[in-house]
This record gives C-alpha cells, sequence and structure tokens, in this order.
C-alpha cells in the first residue's frame, strides 16, 4: 500500500521529537536540581518532591506525543 | 528462604511469558467470565491488598500492641514504613491540618497503585495499570474527589474563583484555560501511569526474549524502580490536585 512507509516514519518523528525535547528539559530540571543539592546538601529533601513534580509535568506532555505516535501507527 | 528461591526462580523462569498475548494466569478465567485480563488481576489485587489490610488490623487489635512497634523488619513495620512515608509527604504539600484528613485516601492509592504495578513483574501478570482504562478510572475519581472537596471546603463560588485567576479582566480567557487544563488532569494522569508501566514491561518483554536468564535482572531492578516512582507521581500529583482545590483564600487580610 502506498503511504505505509510515510506513516511510519510520521510515527517515529513524532516520538523521536517529543522524547528529545522532553530529555532535555528533564536533564536541565536535574542539572539544576543536583546543583541546588550541591549547594546546599541539607535541602535535598525541599528540592526533591518539586524536582519530581517538575519531572512530571514535562513527562506528561512527552507521554500525550506517544499517544499521538500510537494513533498514527494505528492508522495502518 | 524457600519464598526467595521461588521468586528468583520465577525470574530466571521468565522466558516469553512476558511477551505480548503470552502466557497469563487468568486467561482462562478471563475468558469464562467475559472481562478482560486487566479486570481480573484489579479485583485479584484488590482480594490481596483487603487480606493484607486484615492482617494488618489483626496486629494492631491490642491497645498495647498498637502502641509498642515491632521490633526488625516485620509486615506491620513495612506498611508503617510506607504509611509514615506518605504521611510525611501529604504534610509536606498539604499542611499539618488537611493531611490528616486526606491521608488516609492517599495512602490507599499509593500502596494500591505500587502493588499494582509490582504484580506486573511477576511473569504471567498483566499490570491492571497498563490498561489505559484501570488508570483513567484512578485518575477520574481523583478528578471527582478534588473538585467535591474543594466544593464542600470553599462553597460553589469560592472553588470557581480558583478556575477565574486574579484579575477580573482576564477572567474569561482564564476560565476557558484553566477549565480545559483541569479537564486534562485524570487524562494526563492515566496516560502517564499507562504509558511508563507499558514501557517498563515492553523493555522487560524484549531482553527476556533475547536472553531468558540473569540478563533481564537488572531490567527487574529498574522495573521495580519505575513502579515505585509512579505510584509515588500519581500520589504526588493527587495530593497537589487536592491541596490546591481546598487552600483557603486569604489574599485579602495579608498584603503580599
Amino acid at each position: 500500500m502506498e503511504g505505509t512507509g510515510l506513516i511510519a516514519l510520521s510515527a517515529a518523528i513524532t516520538i523521536s521529537l517529543a522524547v528529545l525535547g522532553g530529555t532535555t528539559a528533564q536533564g536541565k530540571a536535574a542539572s539544576a536540581a543536583l546543583e541546588g543539592i550541591a549547594r546546599n546538601p541539607e535541602a535535598q529533601g525541599k528540592i526533591f518532591t518539586p524536582m519530581i513534580l517538575a519531572m512530571a509535568l514535562i513527562e506528561s506532555l512527552v507521554i500525550l506525543g506517544f499517544v499521538i505516535a500510537f494513533m498514527i501507527q494505528g492508522k495502518f | 528462604m524457600s519464598k526467595i528461591f521461588l521468586s528468583v526462580l520465577l525470574i530466571l523462569g521468565s522466558t516469553q511469558a512476558q511477551a505480548e498475548g503470552g502466557f497469563n494466569w487468568f486467561h482462562g478465567v478471563a475468558h469464562s467470565l467475559h472481562l478482560p485480563e486487566h479486570t481480573i488481576t484489579f479485583i485479584f489485587t484488590a482480594i490481596l491488598f483487603l487480606i493484607a489490610g486484615v492482617i494488618y488490623r489483626a496486629k494492631t487489635k491490642s491497645i498495647e500492641g498498637n502502641v509498642v512497634p515491632d521490633k526488625g523488619v516485620s509486615y506491620r513495620n513495612i506498611v508503617e514504613l510506607i504509611g509514615d512515608f506518605i504521611y510525611s509527604l501529604a504534610r509536606e504539600t498539604m499542611g499539618k491540618a488537611e493531611a490528616k484528613l486526606y491521608f488516609p485516601l492517599m495512602f490507599f492509592y499509593f500502596s494500591y497503585i505500587f502493588i499494582n504495578n509490582l504484580i506486573g513483574l511477576i511473569p504471567g501478570f498483566m499490570p491492571p495499570t497498563e490498561n489505559f482504562n484501570t488508570g483513567l478510572a484512578l485518575g477520574v475519581w481523583i478528578f471527582l474527589y478534588y473538585n467535591a472537596m474543594g466544593i464542600k471546603v470553599q462553597g460553589l463560588v469560592g472553588h470557581l474563583k480558583h478556575f477565574a485567576g486574579p484579575m477580573l479582566a482576564m477572567a474569561p480567557l482564564i476560565f476557558i484555560l484553566e477549565i480545559i487544563s483541569h479537564a486534562m488532569r485524570p487524562l494526563t494522569l492515566g496516560l502517564r501511569i499507562r504509558g511508563n508501566m507499558m514501557g517498563d514491561h515492553a523493555v522487560l518483554a524484549i531482553f527476556s526474549d533475547l536472553v531468558p536468564y540473569i540478563v533481564p535482572l537488572p531490567f527487574y531492578l529498574l522495573g521495580i524502580f519505575v513502579c515505585f516512582m509512579q505510584a509515588f507521581v500519581f500520589t504526588l500529583l493527587s495530593m497537589i490536585y487536592i491541596a490546591m482545590a481546598v487552600e483557603v483564600h486569604d489574599h485579602e487580610e495579608h498584603a503580599h
């Protein structure tokens, strides 16, 4: 069938772009949190929860991208 | 000791059981009851959870037993460790008075999701949270709960004021955005846990497909970590949603 290759490619591009953005952002969040902990090790407990929260919120968009990739894949 | 041996045996014996459409303990039951496998597993974990609760209740029945903690690593201490962890988290995110009110639900959510995630690591079980419907059901209940609690604490008008933003002129625009972001909350809660559990399960399946022995072991460790993290994130987000809905506005009295 014509065009199936394009569908597969678009699903792959969708998830890879989403993951690229998400991991970059999560890396930034993690590096900032680690820097904060390195400067003030006592603040670890206080930094940990907001860091996890920020990561979860970033991740949710990546997962929405994953869902879209899944939907594209379903068009085969 | 025999339990450890048995679990190691189960881990080593997981060849293709993890793969999709592979062996499942509840396949026969699900087929005869016309229910999906994840629903049967969900009911199974609910029964396990009930039994665990009854055992814990029996251990703390006497007044002395209630006050004096056990020595060493016992079942009761593990339960109380998790309870303490969730309670301190609730106190951190919600404040002391609210933490006491909403802690039981949050503890239930954390431990139940954790059990539901962990059961996927046993070969032949599908984690119920891998299905989107389970996550969505849990998320929708949180959505209903925090809205109900917001209305209960602040009244309908007070709760709706949350959606309007700080400025009256901007209210119509912000109201729409807030409604959308609130409606997305149960969806993202469900999708997050579903996506993570599915990814975790798929990695396990692929690696136990490639090399059935020893090699999947690090991924089991990773799996336990992911199970814990997803239960933790779900609980943390629910706590923050509830805390945001029930926080009392006193901007008028305190000048910032």
